[in-house]
């Protein structure tokens, strides 16, 4: 594909992408921060949804042929230990990650331009460090390693296992506390504090089991 | 049109939704959705105006040219045109830092805000290419795929995310 194809492709799929992030709200600091100290869901719902879905479609191009090799990423358990928390720390400062930042600045968040340029610092510092942390951190992978290479059987069957496990969960979790209860009066996952919520839904309860 | 005038859609459908655009990734990139590789790529061709000895870094040089990485940069442009559309129909701009950071950080100051923003993004990205992949490259795509390495990079991810925000106000 040449470069000005990738380029259109990666626009189009991407103001597909920049919609999807802004209606579900995942964009949201307040959803993030929400999510992290475990009061406000909205973000895992949508990142099993979009976990399921891919397992679905993967298995699907897997078997139909379409898709006919996936790409998974190395494994470096040191690095993904290590980078995968410093990533997570991240999340929470930032209110976001490095997709979704993309989605404040397009919404207007003034502080997600400062977030970026800080990402841009942050990548950037990483590719003049790499060398140095190479040996420490980014050798001796011990290669691609999947969950059904591990077990030796095909994608397909235990990725389409994963999504159903995966689908019972989100329902158990909407019937436990159903999505919009978490969005706020903003739809900005700011929600009011705990106490005074309790009481509304109390107040809204006793009517409505009469 | 299509819901677009609505402030939120449902969590589940935009998730389902966003794990379909795998498919189009892999059909014309062979590759599957991330986003933080961009920062490397655009990050390192501004560097190369000061620098040009960045291209002798294997790493940097590996995200300097080629479709798949131009790709990633122009999906994440997209992501910012979508989100002001999307905000712009449904009434939700938004301008100064969300209300969210008053209470975690206990201060409305917008010079703390801002500190803190580009402090997040700085280990945020450092943390990302240090692990390979962020919440989309090891989180959605990742563990679609089924990857090893995607499972201990999101719980890392949320391990070191939940432990910050534990040190913060409650934000409810």
């Amino acid at each position: 594909m040449s470069i000005i194809a990738a380029i259109g492709l990666g626009l189009v799929m991407g103001v597909v992408f920049g919609v999807l992030l802004e209606k579900s709200r995942v964009f949201e600091p307040g959803v993030i921060v929400g999510q992290m100290q475990m009061r406000n869901f909205i973000m895992l719902r949508i990142f099993l949804s979009a976990v399921a879905s891919g397992l679905v479609v993967l298995a699907l191009g897997q078997l139909t042929g379409i898709i006919p090799k996936l790409d998974p990423k190395a494994t470096l358990y040191g690095a993904q230990l290590l980078g995968g928390f410093l990533a997570g720390v991240g999340i929470t400062l930032a209110g976001g990650c490095p997709g979704t930042i993309l989605c404040q600045v397009g919404a207007g968040y003034r502080d997600a331009v400062i977030t970026l340029v800080g990402g841009l610092g942050g990548a950037l510092t990483f590719a003049y460090l790499e060398p140095t942390l190479r040996p420490i951190l980014l050798t001796g992978s011990p290669g691609k390693l999947t969950l059904h290479g591990l077990l030796g059987l095909p994608f397909w069957p235990l990725a389409l296992g994963f999504a159903a496990v995966l689908i019972v969960a989100l329902y158990a979790m909407e019937r436990w506390r159903p999505w919009r209860t978490e969005l706020g009066d903003n739809a900005d996952g700011v929600l009011p504090p705990a106490e005074r919520a309790e009481e509304k839904a109390k107040a809204e309860a006793v009517p409505a089991r009469v | 049109m299509l819901g677009l005038k609505k402030k939120a859609w449902s969590p589940y459908l935009a998730g389902a939704l966003i794990g379909l655009l795998q498919v189009p990734a892999f059909i014309f990139l062979g590759t599957a959705l991330g986003a933080s590789s961009s920062y490397v790529t655009v990050s390192a061709s501004l560097a190369e105006f000061v620098d040009p000895g960045i291209r002798a870094l294997s790493y940097a040089s590996k995200y300097l040219d080629g479709a798949k990485n131009w790709w990633q940069v122009a999906l994440v442009c997209g992501i910012a045109i979508g989100a002001f559309i999307s905000a712009t129909l449904s009434g939700t701009r938004r301008s100064a830092p969300s209300p969210v950071w008053a209470r975690a950080l206990g201060t409305r100051s917008t010079a703390a805000r801002f500190a803190l923003a580009f402090l997040g993004g700085f280990i945020l990205l450092f943390g990302a290419r240090l692990a390979d992949g962020c919440t989309s490259g090891h989180g959605i795509s990742g563990i679609a795929q089924l990857a090893v390495s995607g499972f201990i990079a999101v719980g890392a991810m949320f391990a070191g995310g939940i432990a910050t925000a534990m040190l913060l106000k409650p934000v409810r």
